[in-house]
């Protein structure tokens, strides 16, 4: 049941993914094409542009950490044995959740406060839909974080791919 | 307790905290002790949705990782070789060239190494280059072309720069045009190198020919107008760096999925989530950062800094020597993305005082972190060539050794010589 709804969880995320990216390269193109073609641009592309890159950023800073890639100092991955290894994973994991958490939470303030202000993004497309992508992505990666402590603690380390398939699997 | 936080926060990113929690935890300690309200994190972090260079980061990447999934280096190879095999230590040269230009497309993430150095160690080894040299050129070249338009070092150091509100605007124009000559230099103080080496035999030189140059030339068709377009377009001054970013990934995205059919359609999906990793993971620095970077200039901790070693630290000669040996260090250690969103925060503002142009500084500061790329003991590109080739990371060590002397002086000549940076603006 758990194992279903990760599975469409994931699917959704590389797809939304996938489809900002095509849609990007598509808008980015029109929006060339009819400036040079016809003098003037499409008001909303570049704006929703901008847009796309923070959901596209988050979504794949997302991604990086299902398979553990934020980029980090590896020096103790290079140096340390396994025992260190293993106690620095759950101690960086379990930060990584609560600084997360902790954005995730004051940013649900964000989205809320523009929403009761009725901000506007551009042309009449309301902010806080736009903005939503913050508490959800930082709410999300915590979450995983978290997850990634606790298999660390009860696992170990020892085989990194190993280790990350399984964060993979159940993050 | 106000040297504790820090110290944690130090200690969690050695023992390889992601980077992005730590500026950011950071930020979140240093709004907290002045009341101000956390809710300011997401305020920042959406200031990402507000920089429009910033759609070049997703767009150059994924044409980036195309580029290294196709044929295109086979080509690329291919093409250098016809053009200037010829010449004395012309394949080492060739290597040379044409690593420079794909990491300047590729942005600097060792997939240099990967895609086209399979092809030219042994490629080198069958023209009779020793083992060593030919391990030492791959590794190194790794992260050259840093200098050179459009590479996301570049991009990224403008924007952060853009943030400072400094009184010399810093355009990224000026810096795609301020790298062209230190790069070059390196470019050239590595090729006279490789023209040097001794040789065991010379049985593949090859005079200049005509009908292969024919071929490689109508072999790369697709491929030739790319870079024309891209780099006339972005020094002529016709396109934004956005534009050609998006000129790129659309142009390489039908090149190399729909006419040369490289890539599949199964394929692509994950190519398009390995690239958005990447981005993700450096937006995600920037963004936090642009959050720990306010924090700072508020708190003045630029001025304190530059106070303090003004005491020690008189002149600009040696201010500039000391930031040499502290960012071939910070090169090391860091990556290069959160190498500029951490360090040039603070030390721009320190350069500026000691009279340092911000487009050299950015220049030196670029140049110092490819050579950071492989200084040993822990310089990424070692790692990810000692894992390549299969050899011992001591066997690259030993290597690259002689081109990290090269150029150590030339980033030296590149510091000290501000004009190299700053005559073609």
């Amino acid at each position: 049941m758990i194992k279903r709804l990760l599975h469409w969880v994931h699917k959704a995320e590389d797809a939304l993914l996938i489809l900002l990216l095509l849609s990007m390269i598509i808008l980015a193109g029109v929006d060339i094409i009819a400036r040079s073609a016809f003098g003037g641009g499409i008001v909303w592309i570049p704006p929703l542009l901008r847009v796309m890159v923070l959901w596209l950023g988050l979504l794949g800073a997302l991604l990086a950490t299902r398979t553990r890639e934020h980029i980090a100092i590896d020096i103790i991955n290079r140096l340390a044995g396994a025992q260190v290894k293993r106690i620095c994973a759950v101690l960086t994991s379990l930060f990584a959740a609560v600084v997360c958490g902790v954005i995730g939470w004051h940013s649900k303030e964000f989205v809320a406060g523009s929403l009761e202000y009725d901000d506007i993004a551009f042309a009449r497309v309301p902010a806080w839909p736009l903005q939503l992508v913050i508490p959800l992505s930082f709410s999300l990666m915590a979450l995983r974080f978290a997850i990634q402590s606790a298999i660390a603690a009860v696992h170990g380390v020892d085989d990194e791919s190993a280790e990350a398939r399984s964060a993979e699997a159940s993050a | 307790m106000s040297i504790l936080v820090p110290l944690i926060l130090l200690l969690l990113a050695l023992a390889g905290a992601p980077l992005f929690t730590v500026i950011a935890a950071s930020a979140l300690w240093g709004f907290y002790q002045t009341d101000v309200d956390l809710q300011v994190m997401a305020v920042e972090i959406y200031r990402v949705a507000e920089m429009p260079v910033l759609i070049a980061i997703p767009l150059f990447t994924f044409a980036g990782y195309l580029l290294g999934e196709s044929k295109a280096p086979q080509r690329l190879v291919r093409i250098t070789d016809a053009f200037l095999g010829w010449m004395p230590g012309g394949l080492a040269i060739v290597a040379l060239v044409a690593c420079a230009l794909f990491t300047a497309f590729t942005g600097a993430s060792g997939v240099t190494i990967v895609a086209l150095g399979a092809l030219l160690v042994p490629a080198l080894q069958k023209a009779g280059y020793r083992q060593q040299f030919n391990l030492g050129l791959v590794t190194t070249s790794g992260s050259l072309g840093l200098l050179f338009a459009p590479s996301l070092p570049l991009i990224l150091y403008g924007v952060v720069a853009q943030q400072m509100a400094l009184d010399t605007p810093v355009s990224i124009d000026d810096l795609f045009l301020a790298g062209l000559l230190p790069g070059g230099l390196m470019l050239l103080a590595l090729s006279i190198y490789a023209a040097l080496q001794p040789r065991e035999h010379h049985k593949t030189d090859h005079t200049f020919d005509k009908a292969e140059a024919w071929a490689a030339l109508k072999d790369t068709a697709w491929e030739i107008p790319l870079p024309i377009v891209v780099l006339g377009g972005i020094y002529s001054g016709f396109f934004a760096v956005s534009e050609a970013a998006a000129i790129t990934a659309f142009y390489v995205l039908v090149v190399t999925v729909l006419i040369r059919r490289e890539i599949s359609f199964e394929k692509l999906p994950g190519v398009m989530r390995d690239s958005m990793k990447l981005v993700g993971a450096i937006l995600l620095i920037l963004a936090v950062s642009l959050a720990s970077t306010n924090y700072m200039i508020d708190a003045g901790i630029p001025e304190q800094i530059f106070d303090f070693i003004q005491q020690h630290v008189s002149d600009g000669f040696t201010f500039l020597l000391l930031l040499t040996l502290f960012l071939l260090v910070l090169g090391m250690m860091l990556d290069i993305f959160s190498a500029i969103v951490i360090m040039i925060p603070i030390i721009l503002p320190i350069a500026v005082e000691y009279g340092i142009h911000p487009i050299h500084l950015g220049i030196l500061f670029l140049a110092n972190m490819q050579l950071g790329y492989f200084t040993p003991p822990v310089g990424m590109n070692l790692f990810i060539a000692s894992f390549r080739f299969n050899q011992p990371v001591m066997t690259l060590y030993r290597a690259t050794l002689p081109f990290f002397f090269i150029l150590l002086i030339t980033v030296l000549i590149i510091t000290y010589v501000p004009e190299l940076s700053l005559v073609l603006l």
